[in-house]
This record gives structure tokens, C-alpha cells and sequence, in this order.
């Protein structure tokens, strides 16, 4: 098992993981924090951008493209498109059903889940699809541990999404009224929020967001399959509720959390039981403090 | 629903089922019915059309001398859509349409079902692809297996190391599949024997999991120069670009289910370099299957891997016909277990399990980012 040294390595697998998780997190959470939808079709968001990044990368490489700038433009392709089946899926799925009660578009949102897992396979087939860049696998080593290059990249965009989100919500008029429909929808609407936008743009965030953590990871394993998606958004649905589910940064600690503990448990416990040790863990926190790490206990709204 | 809807439902479904019936009608005795059974359709059918072709050839090919026993052979196709259900479902069509020589399945799981509807309707079954011993370890008699075993395969690569790799540090992964522990298991095992040491260290990955550097990294620990891995090629391309990304140089070693080009694609082309892997010779090398090779390039273009697996399945079958003078199927398998076949991968014997006698296995190795057969000798 693992040895003193390989602790830190062991660390630094799992920031990867839960860097990754943390993005997709941040969609589960913003959407319940503004709706209170949890939006399970989230997993399958990323499995499309995921796949739209790949798709995007072979068709710039084919057209002659330098490889240094296919690896940018094919995040900005997927998250873009993404973040267009994000806007069009709370348009044609989640809005009509909007004053329905919880029931029905939490059922839609899993209905919507099996309908892209479906439409990829149809379109684009069973098989794994691999990303046309071999990234290189050379990094540092600093003492026991070895960092990929591809980790740095990984922990590097996340970073500089979370706290450029993070700046977006609190410093933003946009952000002011994300918070404001957060509070109460219908006084956001009274004063002139305008409410619907504010809900379209949340999906557009989330999902490009989904996106970006899509690339990352088939850049850094180098496939993906139409079935991707549910293990990434069961394992982020858990990080989210771990932080504390509609709140940003315990998305984002929850994210982290779940992937160094993760990382820890397949190094000392074996990987059959990783998911075990996470959701044991998810179900002390919640038997502990049922609102999450960082969540706040809020009064039932009215 | 109500009574009266009731029986007239049970009316119309017992008179739809008198039809289908009808349509199953056996053979008039005219012909000999053989099948080839496999993944027709879905993400295997490609593997599937490679199995029907080289049942088509060598069918064609018998026609042509006038059939056997003084009837002519017809092809049938079942499709088992790599599913067991389907698998067993197909087999008992093919029952009831009067087939007494099946070449198929192509999966283990696919085989393992259908075979035990073989065996008690006492149908010969061939298998050219599927390499689980469960399929022969049954010991039903007229249950065959032209391809290898994965026991062969997990031995195949211990003498290989043993051989050239005296001294490396061994580790062994496996991903708890049948296939996959079996395989790793089988290799340990001979290699404990072979070489008297016990492997640096084990390991599980999990097949549903794309992040293997916890156990990777735990086995970084341990400092092996090679690492055996029982299991598939997209977790085998994931294990070497996550070694590579490790530092770590350790060699890999992996069977016929990393045999493909997507786990060199995934792995990397550069991190691949090197790697070697168990898996039947390239046929269109071996000067005995030149005829053969020629004439399906002729009928169909590419040869796959297990065609000529398919190919000799019916040849066998056949052979055992002729010599037993009967359709019967246990006739037609006792005919088979006495004789010694010339096939294109050259002689073939099958021991009373129904394995063929002589491990086809031979080393490959990624040279220049593509799969090289290695000389038997080096």
C-alpha cells in the first residue's frame, strides 16, 4: 500500500480529480441555488462538451490549424456550444414546467439525461472516442512527487474559472441579480430583475462551465464515452451536496474535497472502495451538518 | 382489462404464435444446415461480418466440391447481438430451423449460454473466438474451441519474460472481470512457476474508473520494470498514459483484449512505444494460409482476425461429417475428437475438453506507434 512518500503524489492525483469534480459541481449548484431544480441532465451537459471539444479539436487539426491554438479554440467551441444546449434544454424542458412543483422537472431532468446519453450514442456510436492531440506526458518532479504538465493546465483553468465566477456574482450587476432571484424570484421580478434571464443565463454558465471540465478530462485521459457523463455528474452532484448545495464555494471545496479523499482511499484502501469512503463520508456530513460544509441553514421560503 | 378482452387476446397471440410456427419449419432433408452465430449487429458487427465471411468461403468452397454426404451446405446467420439472452434465444431458433453445426459465438458470454442449448439438443458448436476456459471447462462433448485459451495467453507471456526478462520486477493489474482476473491470474501462476519469484506487487483497476494513479502511483512504490495487465484496451491505454504521466518507465505486458489500435490511440502513440502484447499470429504471414488468405482478399478485401478462425470452425465441422457418414450430432463430434486436421494455422488436434492441442499465442510489440508480430525465436 501506500508508502510515506508517495502521500503527497496520492494529493495531488486527487486536486486533479476534485478539480474537475468542482466544475461540474458549480452547475448543480447554481442552478439549485437559483430554481432549486437539481438538474440531473448536468452529468450528460459535460459528456457533450466533452464531446463536442474532441470533435472541435479533429476539425481544426484537419483544416491545418497550429497545434498550440487548437487546444483554446476547441475549449471556446465546447463551451460555447454547450452553453447553447444548456440555454435551449431550461428553454424547451425546465421553463414550461417551471410552476409545476418539484416532482415534474426533476423527472424531466432525467428524462432529458437519457435523451442526450441517446442522441450521442446514435450520432456518434458505442465506441470511446479519443482525443486526436497526444498531449505529452512529461512534467516536473519536485522531491517524491511528479506533476504532469497536463495536471498544472487542469488545476490552473480551474482555479482561474472559480474565482472568475466567484468575481462575477458578487462584483457584477448580473451577479447582483443572480443573488437577488436566488433570494425570492418573484420580489426579484417586483423590483425589475429580470428573472428568466438571470435563469437562462445561470444554465449557459453552468453548462459551459460542465464543458470545460469535459475538455480538461479527455485531454487529460484522452477518451470519453456517451455514458461519461453519469459517473462524472453522480460524483459532482455529491460534491455539491457535500459544500452545501446552492452555494459556490462549498461547490468548489466540496469538488476538492471529494477527489483528495477519493485519491486517498483507492491509495490506502484499494480503488473498489473509493466510492465507498465517499459516500460514507457524504452520509456523515449530511447526518452531522445536513446543509453541507459551507451551506447556511436557511428559513423555509414561503 | 376485462375477461372477454382477455380470451380474445389469448385467441389472436395463439394464432400469431401457430404462424410463427409455420415459419420455423426444419429442413426437408435436402440440405445440411450450418450457422454462423455472432454479433451481427452493434458495436461488434464488425467482428461479426469477419466470422460470417470466412464461413461463407469455406461453405462456398465445399459447395463447389459437391457438398457432403451428397447434399448441398446451406448458410444460415444468427445474430446475438453480443447479449447472453439473445444468445440463447438465437441458439434455440437455430435448433428449431434444423442447424447441426454452429460456428459462433464470438463472446465468452455469449458462448458459455448458448452452448449449454448445444449441448442438450447435442448440436456440434464450434467456437473461432471465444477464449474463456469456462467454455470448453464444461466438458461438453461436442463443444469445440478452434481459437486459443486465455490460460494459454496468461502462460504465453510468463514464458516470454521469463525468457527475454530473466530479471525484471514483475507487477501485476487486473480489472476483476472474468476475463481480465483469469488472465492475470493464469500469467502469475507461471510465472511463479517458471521463475520461482512471486510478482513486486498486485493490483485491481476499476474498470468504470478513468483515474488509475492511485494504484499506479502505490505501484510506482514498488519499482517494477514491467507490469502484466489482465484486462481491456481502454483502461490498458489509460494505465500506460497515466504511468508515463507518473515518470514512470515500466514496460507493459497485456493480452488480446488490449489488442487493438485504440489502445495505442489512447495511450499515446509515444507513451505505447514498446509495449507487448499476446495475440494470435499474423495470418497473412504464414506461408500454410496463403491460399486462403488470396481467395478471401479476392471475395471480401481485409481478412479480420478470427475470419480464418470462422473459416477453419466449418472446415472442422465438416471434415468430422464426412468422416463420421452421419448428421448426428454426437457422432459428428466423436468424428472430430479422433482426427487431426491440416488447417491454415497448420496441424490441429483437440484434446477431450474440445481446446485445440498447440497455444497459437505469439508476442506483439508497438514499433514506430503500430502492432509488430515479434519473431518466435528472439
Amino acid at each position: 500500500m501506500t508508502s510515506g512518500s508517495a502521500f503527497f503524489q496520492q494529493i495531488v492525483n486527487g486536486l486533479t480529480v476534485g478539480a474537475v469534480y468542482a466544475l461540474i459541481a458549480l452547475g448543480y449548484t447554481m442552478v439549485y441555488g437559483i430554481i432549486e431544480l437539481i438538474n440531473f441532465a448536468h452529468g450528460e451537459i459535460y459528456m457533450l462538451g466533452a464531446y463536442f471539444g474532441t470533435i472541435a479539436a479533429g476539425a481544426l487539426l484537419l483544416a491545418g490549424v497550429p497545434v498550440y491554438v487548437t487546444l483554446p479554440l476547441a475549449l471556446l467551441a465546447a463551451a460555447g456550444l454547450t452553453g447553447l444546449y444548456g440555454l435551449s434544454a431550461e428553454r424547451m424542458a425546465y421553463r414550461p414546467l417551471r410552476k409545476a412543483g418539484r416532482l415534474a422537472p426533476l423527472i424531466t431532468a432525467l428524462g432529458l439525461s437519457i435523451f442526450f446519453q441517446q442522441l450521442v450514442l446514435l450520432t456518434q456510436g458505442a465506441k470511446d472516442k479519443v482525443f486526436p492531440l497526444a498531449i505529452t506526458s512529461a512534467g516536473v518532479t519536485l522531491g517524491p512527487v511528479r506533476v504532469a504538465y497536463i495536471q498544472m493546465l487542469i488545476l490552473a483553468v480551474a482555479a482561474a474559472l472559480m474565482v472568475g465566477l466567484q468575481l462575477f456574482v458578487q462584483k457584477t450587476s448580473m451577479g447582483r441579480a443572480m443573488r437577488c432571484t436566488a433570494q425570492d424570484p418573484l420580489m426579484a421580478s417586483l423590483v425589475g430583475v429580470p428573472v428568466n434571464r438571470v435563469i437562462s443565463l445561470t444554465f449557459v454558465l453552468g453548462s459551459s462551465l460542465a464543458a470545460v471540465a469535459g475538455v480538461l478530462v479527455v485531454v487529460y485521459y484522452g477518451k470519453v464515452n456517451y455514458l461519461s457523463g453519469y459517473t462524472a455528474g453522480l460524483k459532482a452532484f455529491t460534491a455539491a451536496v457535500l459544500g452545501g448545495i446552492g452555494n459556490i464555494p462549498g461547490a468548489m471545496l466540496g469538488g476538492i474535497f471529494l477527489g483528495v479523499v477519493e485519491g486517498l482511499a483507492a491509495g490506502y484502501i484499494g480503488g473498489e472502495y473509493k466510492d465507498v469512503v465517499a459516500f460514507v463520508i457524504l452520509v456523515l456530513v449530511l447526518i452531522i451538518r445536513p446543509q453541507g460544509l459551507l451551506g447556511v441553514r436557511v428559513p423555509d421560503k414561503v | 382489462m376485462s375477461l372477454r378482452h382477455f380470451t380474445a387476446c389469448s385467441w389472436a397471440s395463439a394464432a400469431l404464435g401457430l404462424l410463427l410456427l409455420v415459419g420455423c419449419a426444419g429442413t426437408d432433408g435436402k440440405v445440411i444446415r450450418v450457422a454462423c452465430v455472432g454479433p451481427m449487429t452493434g458495436e461488434q458487427a464488425k467482428q461479426g461480418k469477419d466470422m460470417l465471411e470466412g464461413a461463407q468461403l469455406a461453405v462456398e468452397e465445399w459447395n463447389a466440391k459437391g457438398g457432403v454426404l451428397g447434399k448441398k451446405i446451406e448458410l444460415l446467420v444468427g445474430d446475438d447481438a453480443q447479449d447472453p439472452k439473445q444468445a440463447n434465444a438465437v441458439a434455440n431458433k437455430m435448433f428449431t430451423q434444423g442447424v447441426v453445426v454452429i460456428d459462433g459465438h464470438y463472446n465468452s458470454s455469449c458462448t458459455i449460454p448458448a452452448s449449454e442449448v448445444y449441448n442438450q439438443r447435442k448440436m456440434v458448436c464450434l467456437t473461432p473466438a471465444s477464449t474463456n476456459p469456462q467454455v470448453t471447462d464444461r466438458k461438453y462433448p461436442t463443444i469445440f474451441r478452434v481459437c486459443g485459451r486465455d490460460d494459454q495467453q496468461g502462460r504465453a507471456a510468463a514464458q516470454w519474460i521469463a525468457k527475454h526478462l530473466p530479471g525484471a520486477r514483475v507487477a501485476v493489474l487486473d480489472d476483476k472481470t472474468t476475463y481480465g482476473q483469469g488472465l492475470a491470474g493464469e500469467f502469475t501462476k507461471s510465472y511463479k512457476e517458471l521463475t520461482g519469484k512471486e510478482p513486486v506487487f498486485t493490483g485491481v483497476v476499476v474498470k468504470e474508473d478513468q483515474d488509475h494513479t492511485p494504484v499506479l502511483t502505490n505501484m510506482k512504490g514498488s519499482s517494477p520494470d514491467i507490469v502484466y495487465f489482465g484486462g481491456l484496451y481502454p483502461q490498458g491505454g489509460l494505465i500506460v498514459k497515466q504511468m508515463r504521466q507518473l515518470g514512470m518507465k515500466t514496460s507493459f505486458m497485456s493480452g488480446d483484449g488490449t489488442y487493438d489500435p485504440e489502445f495505442i490511440r489512447i495511450a499515446g502513440p509515444e507513451n505505447a512505444e514498446g509495449s507487448y502484447l499476446t495475440f494470435i499470429p499474423d495470418q497473412e504471414k504464414l506461408p500454410t494460409a496463403k491460399k486462403v488468405v488470396d481467395a478471401y482478399k479476392k471475395r471480401f478485401g481485409e481478412v479480420g482476425p478470427y475470419s480464418l478462425y470462422s473459416y477453419e470452425a466449418i472446415n472442422i465441422a465438416l471434415q468430422g461429417m464426412v468422416k463420421a457418414g452421419s448428421e448426428d450430432g454426437e457422432k459428428v463430434a466423436q468424428a472430430i475428437h479422433s482426427m487431426a486436421f491440416d488447417t491454415v494455422f497448420g496441424p490441429m488436434q483437440f484434446d477431450a475438453k474440445g481446446d485445440v492441442l498447440v497455444s497459437p499465442y505469439v508476442m506483439w510489440q508497438v514499433q514506430g506507434g503500430k502492432l509488430v508480430q515479434l519473431p518466435a525465436d528472439s
